[in-house]
């Protein structure tokens, strides 16, 4: 009885160590910051580490090595954030030995910015960089004025899909509202052989239903008055939720995870017609389903109120310096490379396997013209990025420990593809398993529409 | 316990008679044996101690501590961190949990499911390698014992094979005497959970009460023999009885195991969607630790479990002794 308790206990004690030990450290690592020193010599290169998760990195990596001496950078692939990627992230950063550059995705930004292991760049970033980037970006990488993470990419949710299968089954071009998009639910659903769908629900997609949420206009997490103000089950939210249930208890739509080879399936036999994802998404598919060429387009996501459009993000990465980097100059100059300069992005497109949006406005154009237009059949996707990311809404903040808002969200999805209980209750599910979180960390709080 | 017993016998004998006399002033030499007595004891007792404040009361002192002191970061939490002393703070965190608390309602499920049940499968197993009805006596007990040598891990990772469809062959039997299970479905995950624990430590619990039913004395059995009980009556009226205590400590292991639950579980989780990561108080608790950087919480949060596993057992205890003196006062 007792092995097994105290084996625990030791491992939290042991774990909390290296904690005290690296905030220890922290100081020491902060008043060592002229620590390019080395570099400005031209005698030899200061060595940067880099974590990534994200497609295209050793390519934007190589670039950038073989265009500069002063700082070459070390590159390490490792698995994405939800497949161990930030359990290693954090993990190293508790052993005081994470990279200098880390890769975290937006909705992650405040939590490893309150555990203190994205550093505080509000100075390093310098005034053109920070004019280079859009402020919708910034604003989601920034609390209580002070920036901790630099943003890469700006991914607003977009409808991809099949316009062979649309035109068979008799749906006349992309849906523009969300009663088109159920219209079309209800007909490919008669018309189309019983496996087909127009559109999946994911059970494993917080962040698809988030950016539906946010698109209605929710606001999850709120930071005014020095709080954080939890309003997850607001009236926008559960205007989505109940619109998706409708559509998975009519049998409109797949409910199932996008994680896993059952979706692969679903896109590679054609038995989803469309997939409701982030820009960058185009690239993967490219990539992953080379045979569908010309058989897929993009479209703007349907809206609400076409009189109002708007849209939500789903996915985009930004550039954390770690309390770890001992040359965090370096690692600055590597991010500010990597996110605004014309060649990062022609590497990175190179891979064949992205099409990101850049942060920064002027790159797109970069981008346009790097992207292989043939699997779309031509249709120039980037001009229609740009003009949804302008439609972005700007008052959306990410909460603090959202990985673990996420994966009790996605448990409640998950009892839903099993015929138990219901999206809103998800909703608040997740909610109510956030809050002892918060609370427990100490943070000031604040609860509304549960 | 026993050996205190006859080692103050064995002192007492010689001393005899002259008792009186000896322990009013005792002879330098069995002052001396006295004091190498209580060397040895130090000396074979220490490990003992060592292990339990290093391995039990320190990380406990350690979780108490980190339950009762954070390292707080007022406001919005972006800001410089200090340690306060934050009272009941993880503790009413935890409690208001509903994912923790949810676990201790899948746990106390599985326990009443799994406890019965494992009792009575190992007594019935028990009772029937003792009663010679079991030819190859040795091969049944080892090829019984034989899984509780497999690591829990890889019983956890056999059992996913049998139960993920489209990889299990007894999935694909079932479902060619179409029979559709899905063993990870929404009823049958604490079922399939328990089963895998049956198959893990039947056989050690097997083992305990075959080992209990040994020392029950022959000259009983032969009575009842004699008075005309068949097998199954000897077993059910006269050896069970006598197995009692056994079967309580059987039960009591069994609880404790099932009150930390977590290896099947949490690999489970790894392809069961409907097993999430706060499944038990155990996965809630590493969950805490190590993916929402928690310890407060975290800490908090094993402090309640070994107290509900402390309750637990001390009430079964007493429980026990109440009807054995109740038992004993009928006779």
């Amino acid at each position: 009885m007792h092995g097994r308790l105290s084996r625990r206990s030791v491992l939290a004690a042991t774990a909390a160590l290296p904690l005290a030990a690296t905030a220890a450290c922290t100081g020491g690592v902060e008043d060592n910051t002229p620590a390019a020193r080395g570099g400005s010599g031209g005698r030899r290169p200061v060595r940067v580490t880099f974590w990534s998760a994200l497609r295209g990195s050793q390519e934007v990596v190589d670039a950038f090595n073989s265009t500069h001496d002063r700082v070459q950078v070390d590159f390490q692939q490792i698995p994405s954030g939800g497949q161990g990627g930030y359990a290693k992230l954090s993990n190293a950063a508790r052993a005081g030995n994470a990279p200098d550059v880390a890769t975290i995705e937006y909705p992650q930004v405040p939590g490893f910015a309150i555990d203190g292991v994205a550093r505080d760049i509000t100075d390093l970033v310098g005034d053109d960089l920070r004019a280079k980037l859009l402020p919708q970006a910034w604003g989601l990488t920034s609390f209580e004025g002070r920036t901790f993470t630099v943003p890469l990419d700006v991914e607003p949710m977009v409808l991809h899909y099949r316009t062979d299968l649309f035109r068979e089954y008799g749906v006349d071009g992309a849906p523009a509202t969300w009663d088109e998009f159920e219209e079309a639910a209800r007909r490919v659903r008669d018309r189309a052989p019983d496996d087909r769908r127009l559109a999946l629900f994911p059970t494993d997609g917080m962040t698809q239903f988030a950016a539906y949420s946010w698109q209605a206009g929710a606001r999850w997490f709120d930071t005014s008055d020095g709080a954080w103000n939890v309003s997850m089950a607001d009236a926008a939210t559960r205007r989505v939720a109940a619109y998706w249930q409708r559509l998975v208890d009519a049998d409109l739509v797949h409910i199932n995870a996008t994680e896993g080879t059952r979706h692969t399936a679903q896109i590679g036999q054609g038995q989803l017609l469309a997939k409701l994802s982030g820009a960058w998404d185009a690239g993967a598919q490219m990539n992953s389903h080379p045979g569908q060429t010309g058989k897929w387009a993009v479209a703007p996501l349907p809206q609400w109120d076409t009189g109002r459009p708007a849209t939500g993000t789903h996915g985009g990465s930004t550039f954390a310096v770690t309390k770890d980097s001992r040359n965090p100059e370096a690692a600055m100059e590597f991010i500010a490379w990597q996110v605004s300069h014309p060649d990062a992005l022609r590497a990175r497109l190179s891979s064949g396997a992205s099409s990101q949006l850049p942060a920064a406005p002027e790159l797109i154009e970069v981008g346009r013209e790097a992207f292989d237009r043939t699997y779309y059949g031509g249709q120039d996707i980037y001009a229609l990025f740009r003009r949804e990311a302008e439609m972005i809404d700007d008052s959306w903040t990410w909460g603090p420990r959202m990985t673990a808002t996420q994966k009790v969200m996605q448990d409640g999805f998950a009892r839903v593809g099993h015929g138990r209980g219901s999206l809103i209750d998800s909703v608040r599910q997740a909610q109510r398993g956030t809050m002892p979180d918060l609370k427990a960390l100490g943070l000031a709080t604040t609860e509304h529409s549960n | 316990m026993s050996t205190t017993v006859s080692a103050t016998t064995g002192d007492s004998r010689p001393a005899g008679p002259a008792r009186a006399p000896a322990t009013a002033a005792p002879p330098a030499s069995a002052r001396r044996a006295g004091r190498r007595r209580l060397g040895a004891c130090a000396l074979l007792m220490t490990p003992f101690f060592v292990l339990l404040v290093a391995v039990f009361l320190v990380p406990v002192g350690t979780a108490l501590w980190l339950s009762f002191f954070g390292a707080d970061q007022p406001g919005l939490g972006f800001g410089p961190e200090r340690t306060v002393f934050v009272g009941l703070r993880s503790y009413t965190a935890a409690l208001t949990d509903p994912t923790f608390l949810g676990g201790l309602a899948t746990v106390a499920l599985y326990c009443l499911l799994y406890i019965p049940l494992m009792v009575l499968c190992a007594l019935a197993l028990a009772l029937l390698l003792d009663s010679g009805a079991v030819r190859l006596r040795a091969w049944a007990q080892l090829s019984l014992f034989l899984p509780h040598a497999v690591p829990g891990i890889i019983a956890a990772i056999i059992w996913l094979y049998l139960y993920t469809p489209g990889l299990s062959p007894v999935v694909d039997l079932l479902a060619r005497a179409d029979i559709t299970v899905d063993f990870l479905g929404i009823n049958a995950v604490i079922p399939s959970i328990a089963n895998i624990a049956m198959w893990s430590n039947l056989g050690y619990n097997v083992i305990i009460l075959y080992a209990a039913l040994q020392a029950v004395p022959r000259e009983v059995i032969e009575a009842a023999v004699v008075d005309g009980a068949g097998p199954v009556r000897t077993a059910v009226r006269v050896k069970t009885p006598l197995l009692r205590p056994a079967v309580v400590m059987v039960a009591m292991f069994t609880l404790i195991w099932s009150m930390q639950l977590f290896t099947e579980p949490m690999l489970l989780s790894q392809s069961a969607p409907l097993i999430n990561s706060r499944f038990t108080p155990s996965m809630y608790i590493y969950d805490a630790a190590f993916t929402r950087n928690n310890y407060g919480l975290a800490a908090a949060a094993s402090v309640v479990l070994l107290a509900c596993t402390i309750a637990l057992s001390y009430g079964v205890t007493r429980w026990t002794n109440r009807a054995d003196t109740a038992e004993e006062a009928a006779r």
